[in-house]
């Protein structure tokens, strides 16, 4: 499969099934209709982001390090917004997510079909 | 040769004989007096009386190239005829002393005395050795004739030097031994090994019975087995 | 007289008429003698084997069918003055297979086998391969040397000769009787096994054993589905000469998706830790 499309699907499925997780916090299912949305989103442009870098670098170590290092930007810019109380969710939001990073990264290098030129 | 020793023309059968005997006298001799423990007048009657019966009987008829190497089939016969000689002790019957053959018996003694007795080598394979010395020993002795009946004795003493003597000398030391051009001793050499070379393929021929029997013994020869 | 000297005076080639050099003696063997030598007009190094009996060329026809990048090349052939045929090949310089401390020698056996399936892909078997007729070049490729007994196998050779390196030739080869391809594919089962350091993995083992089975009908069928099978196997996938229990197809699965699972165990230990230490 195209990476970069292969990017999106397995960000958005990781990035879905990361903001249900938040069901499992009392205090955040309220909003969980909200974070499962934004985690999609930040799920597919990481995804994205780690197909577009994989058709470049053929390299399942880079290509790890790099989904990592945008899963955690992206983590961080939802972090930075705070909750109604004011409240700023880095570890629960930044950690998780840039272990999806990575394991998008992976499936991009991994099992991610070449290009035609 | 081998079909020729079966042959109904006296001449024919003489001529394969001769052949036989000068390519096989002296590894008989030396089997003899070896694997036997022969003393050296008793295996000289023997490798008389050995040849004798050869040209006596249909000795040759049992052969089957199929089976093994003529060289072989008559080691075989050869323990088998000691044997027996030994069993019946049938010297005297024999008429010992009688000389079928002219052999120069004192040049194979002299030979004999050189042999490291504890080499490894087992009498059996020795006797192989020593035929292709004599096969090696006749197609030097052809050598040296075709070279005198066209006149090139110079090619042949070059060839002796180099290829028959122990020392070790270069083309160079040749070259000034001979007081020929450098160019002259390569060109000398290389036709002498050619020739000598076509000459023991051709006494192998001689000595061998079916192409494949030519081929396997030539490569024994050549030391290049499979 | 000595036999030794002689005999070598009957082997050295005279290479004089011809436009190569003899440089040093490499090797012999059964057929032959191989030497490098320097062509003379092109100023290149090359092997050149000599036979040592008035033999057809037939290696040299042989190799001239099969252009491929793992079969050595011959350039020429020609007789020497005696009437021996000769043949000049493609010097390699590298390692023989024997000599080669392989990092990856299962990826070396498949460009082997490549070579050999083209070969029998043009109806040639080689019927002598063994590590010591297959050379590692300095860019790592593999070229099969020694096609000196090769046959085209429409055309096999009289039964009664058994021509080959024990070892690695085929049962039915040893008896002196035709083969065929799968004779190759014996040997390049003995080869296989030789290539990999013990302990020898199961599903391996079973892909040796199946090329080296004593029946040329229990082997592979062909040589493309022995490195089929190997490829497989480097991939991780199930090989078709070991069936595999339900352990041991979880233990291949979870070491071909090593990465991933490592993976989706630190994001789940992750979530774990955040739920029952970072909220309370």
């Amino acid at each position: 499969m195209n990476k970069p499309i292969l990017g999106i699907g397995t960000g958005a499925v990781l990035g879905a099934f990361d903001g249900l997780t938040a069901l499992f916090t009392p205090e955040a299912a309220p909003q969980i209709v909200g974070i499962v949305i934004g985690s999609t989103l930040k799920g597919a442009i990481a995804g994205v982001a780690a197909g577009v870098f994989a058709r470049k670098v053929q390299s399942v170590p880079k290509g790890i390090l790099f989904g990592l290092a945008v899963g955690l930007l992206l983590a961080y810019l939802v972090a930075a917004f705070p909750d109604p109380n004011g409240k700023h969710y880095y570890f629960e939001i930044m950690l998780p997510g840039s272990i999806v990073g990575a394991l998008v990264g992976f499936a991009t290098q991994r099992y991610g079909g070449s290009v035609a030129a | 040769m081998i079909v020729a020793t079966r042959s109904a023309d006296p001449v024919e059968r003489r001529q394969a004989f001769e052949i036989l005997v000068s390519a096989y006298w002296k590894p008989v001799y030396k089997h003899l007096r070896m694997k036997w423990n022969q003393t050296d007048e008793d295996a000289q009657d023997l490798t008389q009386a050995f040849f004798g019966r050869t040209m006596e009987n249909a000795f040759f008829q049992g052969y089957d190239p199929a089976k093994s190497s003529f060289r072989t089939y008559l080691r075989l016969c050869l323990d088998g005829f000691a044997s027996n000689e030994r069993k019946a002790a049938r010297r005297l019957k024999r008429g010992g002393g009688a000389q079928i053959l002219s052999l120069d018996f004192e040049s194979a003694e002299g030979e004999l005395r050189q042999i490291e007795i504890a080499d490894g080598v087992s009498v059996e394979e020795r006797f192989h050795q020593e035929w292709v010395r004599s096969v090696f020993a006749l197609a030097v002795e052809r050598l040296r004739a075709f070279c005198d009946e066209r006149g090139k004795t110079s090619h042949y003493r070059l060839f002796a030097r180099y290829d028959l003597e122990e020392e070790r000398v270069t083309y160079a030391q040749l070259a000034q031994e001979f007081t020929l051009p450098a160019t002259d001793v390569t060109n000398y050499l290389a036709w002498a090994r050619r020739e000598f070379r076509r000459i023991v393929l051709e006494v192998l021929r001689e000595l061998t019975a079916t192409e494949r029997e030519f081929r396997e013994e030539a490569r024994y020869v050549l030391g290049v087995q499979k | 007289m000595n036999v030794e000297r002689l005999r070598e005076a009957l082997r050295a080639p005279d290479f004089s008429g011809t436009k190569y050099r003899l440089i040093e003696p490499l090797g012999s063997g059964g057929m032959g003698a191989v030497y490098l030598g320097e062509d003379t007009e092109l100023g290149r190094r090359v092997a050149i084997k000599v036979m040592h009996l008035d033999d057809p060329a037939q290696e040299a026809r042989v190799l001239a069918s099969l252009e491929h990048p793992g079969i050595v090349p011959v350039h020429d052939s020609g007789r020497l003055p005696d009437g021996r045929v000769f043949y000049a090949m493609k010097y390699v310089e590298g390692r023989r297979l024997v000599e080669h401390r392989d990092p990856a020698p299962l990826r070396t056996f498949l460009k082997v086998c490549e070579a050999v399936a083209f070969a029998h892909s043009r109806g040639v078997v080689h019927r002598d391969l063994k590590p010591e007729n297959i050379m590692i070049g300095s860019f790592g490729e593999a070229l099969i040397m020694d096609w000196g007994i090769a046959r085209w196998h429409e055309h096999p050779e009289e039964p009664g000769v058994a021509l080959g390196t024990p070892g690695y030739m085929a049962p039915e080869q040893a008896r002196g009787e035709p083969v065929d391809p799968r004779a190759d594919i014996y040997a390049l089962g003995a080869i296989l096994r030789l290539l990999l350091p013990p302990p020898i993995p199961r599903r391996l083992e079973a892909i040796c054993r199946r090329a080296t089975a004593e029946a040329p009908e229990d082997r592979y069928p062909a040589v493309t589905q022995l490195a089929a099978d190997v490829a497989r196997y480097l991939d991780g996938q199930p090989v078709s000469a070991y069936r595999e229990n339900l352990w041991e197809r979880a233990g291949r699965l979870a070491a071909r998706h090593r990465v991933a699972l490592l993976l989706v165990l630190a994001y789940l230990l992750m979530r774990t830790v955040l739920f029952f230490f970072v909220r309370r």
